[in-house]
């Protein structure tokens, strides 16, 4: 068995056991929130208008949804369908299993989400080395302290104004939605337009807020690297700046690889004031929604995907460690 | 660099694919022929694409009054909850004394695929309400108003018979109000020998409670079905779902399709009122129901071109409801007290400026229906205008003290009266925000406590957690409906098989805690909860005056002080449709899909 092997499988046994260990207390967590879903309903149905007889009728279907037994039963009931991979009934999607709900929202949120924070990295790591080799000129000022306002600016406020902007003020992109529904859905240049233009906001905003983090880690990272007897010996030797720029990057983008990784993780959190804002119906939103409506089988099945996902997010940014960075390997094959 | 290029490059094809993409929205916009009607479902948050095409489920992809029909559609009365708008059924013949309801099918009626809409489409809808939980179709031993019997005429005539051992006036409503699918479509979703079973649930015993069991699981796999393509007899049906927009084509199988102006309907996906708000605002909905907006948000919607609402009579009210379990509140002259501080009309112009009018005063009806119901005896009421030399006196006969110009309990001890309000519910915490300031001005120390969430508001009011809170109450045109919000369940009283019972405070859901008996004066001890139990099989004659005996009960008991009555505000444009319904017509409150069926909503020309 190689070393890789070796490592994967004692990750892979701990993450299992991470995993169950996270499902047992997410389950008994989300079982004691507190609220009654159906009386809310109820309410929220007369109060929009609907006559006690339809609110009657449109709440006494979810009963037949809720869990069943005792919590102990319950537990056993959900461990046990866990490893079936069945998460249960949506409460407020009666009828659809959860694991269907959650993969209906999540291509909305894992697409925009990664190509956001992809290309945040990217700018963020090539802008965040010139920041750094710069930094006593004018451009690696002006690198850092844009790094450093978007990093300080939050999400939403983020969200809002590219929102205002570019929905209000200059109006070339929509406000919300995944694609206009007019298109017939496809492999056509009508509906994929319809897509990129719908992502567009999303995405950029998603860029922008995560840009400031990378430019910052990444200019912290070249200076590190910048003070090295090896940077000093290639300068030394008289090779081509070309080359070692190249040295400077390679070495001070490992540390940000582990970032990277956990980001890739909790990519399946959604980004929730992003999902919002721009009425993105993502997996933020489906997380929001079923928390406010005590959806249990929805909440509970949106926060193992999340945990499965950093936990397998972990394992690769482990593994793909020891594979681009000589010295981990080398240790790990001596011992 | 060369990534740094490749970055800008396809953050440049992004905005330029948005650019030509952007046109080409606005010009499917126009939707050619009758239009593109853009609307949302106020009463159901959230588009979900992978929901099937199916009425019964609560997130299904079947839009009432569009793809989704009914036998009949209820109007917006404000006494009789037997009026209704045709759908499936043409016409209907509801025997005097309420014992049957024969239902006349439109002849012309047609599937979207061509097939004719028969009896037996009824026969099977009847059957799947059974398993839903329906009013007249339950399948609860002894339920008011419950069908006795379902018999097939002809091809075109179904009849219904109550079961008049407990009967209800809401019967012809509990039958008419059903939805309608397809036999050809749904018919495996019953088992060949449901009515077997379901005779047999009517009897007592464990063969019958299991057959109850068996019919109350179908309820889940029919919530489950998803037909193979939507296929509806309404005015459009479903062509596709994405997770933000649903679009709608017209039938033209549709038995009145040439009264049907819009070619195509878009429905669009929320999850809060901001977003209806934000589409409002821009302009963007043809129609939008009832929506709760505060005042700066409702200036804004005005101004969107074309916009304009309508509005007319929505039966629910609100009140500030006493928890009389708890002391000081157990004392009537305390719960009177507290009603002459309140300013309603201050409360309501701060709260719901658009979507209510000030109570004039607490009967437990809304305004409209209860000058129907109570004649002359309205003004007999007590208003509880704003009078604070009143309170003073109504805190004195409590035994409350003032003590350097705040008011304390019997025994001296401080006294903060405690109001409660779920979060998110902006015209809810506007109104306790302003009664706290007015009784502050009056020597009463007061808070407002925000609840995470109604979910978890519901539950602690439920469990007698709170001082007092706000409660939704004259849900009419049902008498028995309006009523049952303050003499119901929460206050202690349960119907079950026409028996009326009395939990005691804290017991069986009673978080109100008012007494079993209230002397009224002029009439005597009454029990509430028997009265409100009367109403259900009373006819309106004999309901009036129980009615006032309710009224009066109320007024003088107090268990709550009714603060507002909602109006149903419809946001409409004119920019893209006209014909709209006018203000306090019946069909305010049915969707806009009934309104086109009705020959309503034009393209502008």
């Amino acid at each position: 068995m190689t070393v890789i092997a070796r490592r994967l499988a004692g990750h892979l046994a701990r993450g299992i056991v991470m995993v169950l260990v996270v499902a047992t207390i997410s389950f008994f967590i989300i079982r004691n929130i507190p609220g009654d879903p159906i009386a809310a309903r109820y309410q929220k149905l007369i109060e929009g208008g609907a006559s006690p007889e339809a609110a009657e009728r449109a709440t006494a279907v979810m009963y037949g949804f809720l869990p069943k037994g005792t919590l102990w039963q319950q537990y056993l009931d959900y461990m046990s369908g866990l490893f079936h991979f069945d998460l249960g009934i949506s409460v407020t999607n009666p009828g659809t299993p959860v694991t269907e709900v959650l993969a209906g929202a999540a291509k909305w949120t894992v697409l925009p989400v990664l190509f956001g924070t992809l290309l945040s990295f990217l700018v963020g790591v090539i802008l965040g080395v010139y920041a750094a080799v710069k930094r006593t000129g004018k451009l690696g000022d002006v690198l850092a302290v844009s790094g450093s306002l978007l990093h300080g600016v939050p999400q939403y406020v983020l969200a809002l104004l590219m929102g205002a902007i570019f929905t209000t003020l200059l109006p070339i992109l929509p406000s919300d939605g995944t694609a206009d529904i007019l298109y017939e859905p496809g492999f056509n240049a009508g509906y994929i337009g319809s897509l990129v233009e719908h992502a567009t906001l999303p995405v950029v905003t998603y860029a922008l807020a995560s840009y400031g983090g990378w430019i910052l880690a990444m200019k912290s990272s070249v200076v590190t690297v910048l003070g090295d007897d090896f940077i000093l010996a290639a300068e030394l030797r008289g090779m081509k700046r070309s080359v070692i720029f190249r040295y400077i990057a390679r070495n001070a983008i490992l540390p940000l690889f582990t970032i990277l990784a956990l980001s890739l993780g909790l990519l399946f959190g959604g980004s929730i004031f992003i999902e919002r804002i721009f009425n993105y119906p993502g997996l933020g939103f489906l997380l929001i929604d079923s928390i406010t409506n005590r959806d249990y089988a929805l909440m509970g099945g949106a926060f193992l995907l999340i945990t499965v996902a950093i936990v397998v997010a972990n394992i690769l940014a482990d593994l793909f460690y020891s594979v681009i960075d000589p010295r981990v390997r080398s240790t790990e094959e001596v011992s | 660099m060369k990534r740094l290029a490749a970055v800008v490059a396809l953050l440049g094809l992004a905005t330029a694919t948005a650019a030509c993409s952007g046109g080409a929205t606005n010009k499917s916009g126009s939707g050619g022929g009758g239009g593109l009607f853009t609307t949302i479902d106020v009463n159901r948050p959230g588009l979900e694409p992978s929901a099937p095409a199916n009425p019964y489920n609560p997130k299904g992809n079947s839009f009432l009054g569009y793809n989704a029909m009914k036998l009949a559609w209820v109007k917006n009365d404000l006494t009789d909850p037997n009026k209704f708008y045709p759908g499936i059924a043409a016409s209907w013949d509801i025997a005097p004394d309420n014992s049957s309801v024969t239902i006349h099918l439109q002849p012309n009626g047609k599937w979207s695929d061509g097939k004719p809409v028969t009896a037996e489409d009824v026969k099977l809808s009847i059957g799947i309400a059974y398993t839903q939980g329906s009013t007249a179709f339950a399948i609860t031993p002894g339920a008011a108003g419950a069908a006795a019997d379902v018999q097939v005429v002809d091809d075109h005539t179904v009849k219904v018979t109550q079961d008049m051992t407990n009967p209800s006036m809401k019967f012809a409503r509990g039958v008419l109000d059903t939805f309608v699918a397809p036999a050809h479509v749904w018919n495996s979703v019953l088992p060949a020998d449901f009515w077997d079973k379901l005779k047999a649930s009517r009897a007592t015993g464990a063969d019958a409670e299991k057959a109850r069991e068996e019919i109350t699981a179908l309820g889940e796999k029919i919530i489950a079905f998803a037909p193979p393509k939507d296929t509806s007899a309404g005015p459009f049906t479903l062509e596709r779902v994405n997770p933000s927009e649903a679009l709608l084509v017209k039938n033209k199988n549709f038995f009145n399709a040439a009264n049907v102006a819009p070619d195509q309907v878009k429905f669009l996906n929320y999850t809060g009122n901001e977003q209806i708000w934000n589409y409002l605002i821009g302009g963007k909905l043809d129609h939008a129901g009832f929506t709760a907006a505060p005042t700066n948000v409702m200036d804004r919607i005005k101004q969107a071109p074309g916009a304009q609402t309508i509005k007319g009579f929505s039966p629910v009210s609100v009140g500030l409801a006493f928890n009389q379990s708890k002391k000081p509140y157990d004392n009537v002259h305390v719960r009177k007290g507290l009603a002459y501080l309140i300013d309603r009309d201050q409360v309501t112009k701060v709260a719901s400026p658009e979507g209510g009018t000030a109570a004039v005063t607490t009967s437990g009806i809304h305004q409209k229906p209860a000058q129907e119901w109570l004649g002359a005896e309205l003004s007999a009421l007590e208003p509880y205008k704003h009078d604070v030399a009143k309170a003073e006196t109504e805190f004195k006969a409590a035994g409350l003290q003032k003590k350097d110009g705040k008011w304390a309990l019997a025994d001296g001890s401080p006294w903060k009266f405690s109001m409660h309000a779920p979060a998110g519910f902006s015209d809810w915490i506007s109104a306790q925000e302003n009664i706290k300031s007015q009784l502050a001005t009056a020597g009463v120390d007061a808070e407002v406590v925000t609840t995470a969430d109604y979910p978890l508001y519901l539950e602690e009011l439920a469990a007698g957690k709170y001082d007092a809170g706000f409660w939704l109450l004259a849900l009419g045109p049902a008498p028995y409906d309006i009523y049952q919000r303050l003499f119901g369940a929460s206050n202690g009283w349960t119907n079950v098989a026409g028996k009326i019972a009395h939990a005691a405070p804290g017991k069986g859901g009673n978080w109100m805690g008012g007494p079993e008996e209230i002397d009224v004066a002029g009439v005597g001890k009454v029990n509430p909860g028997e009265l409100t139990g009367k109403l259900n099989a009373s006819t309106a004659e004999q309901a009036k005056p129980i009615m006032v005996e309710l009224a009066k009960a109320a007024n003088e008991n107090l268990p709550l002080i009714q603060l507002w009555d909602y109006v149903n505000t419809q946001f409409v444009n004119t920019s893209r449709f006209t014909g709209w319904p006018e203000a306090e017509a019946d069909v305010l409150r049915l969707p806009a899909g009934v309104w086109m069926q009705l020959g309503m909503v034009k393209k502008k020309q």
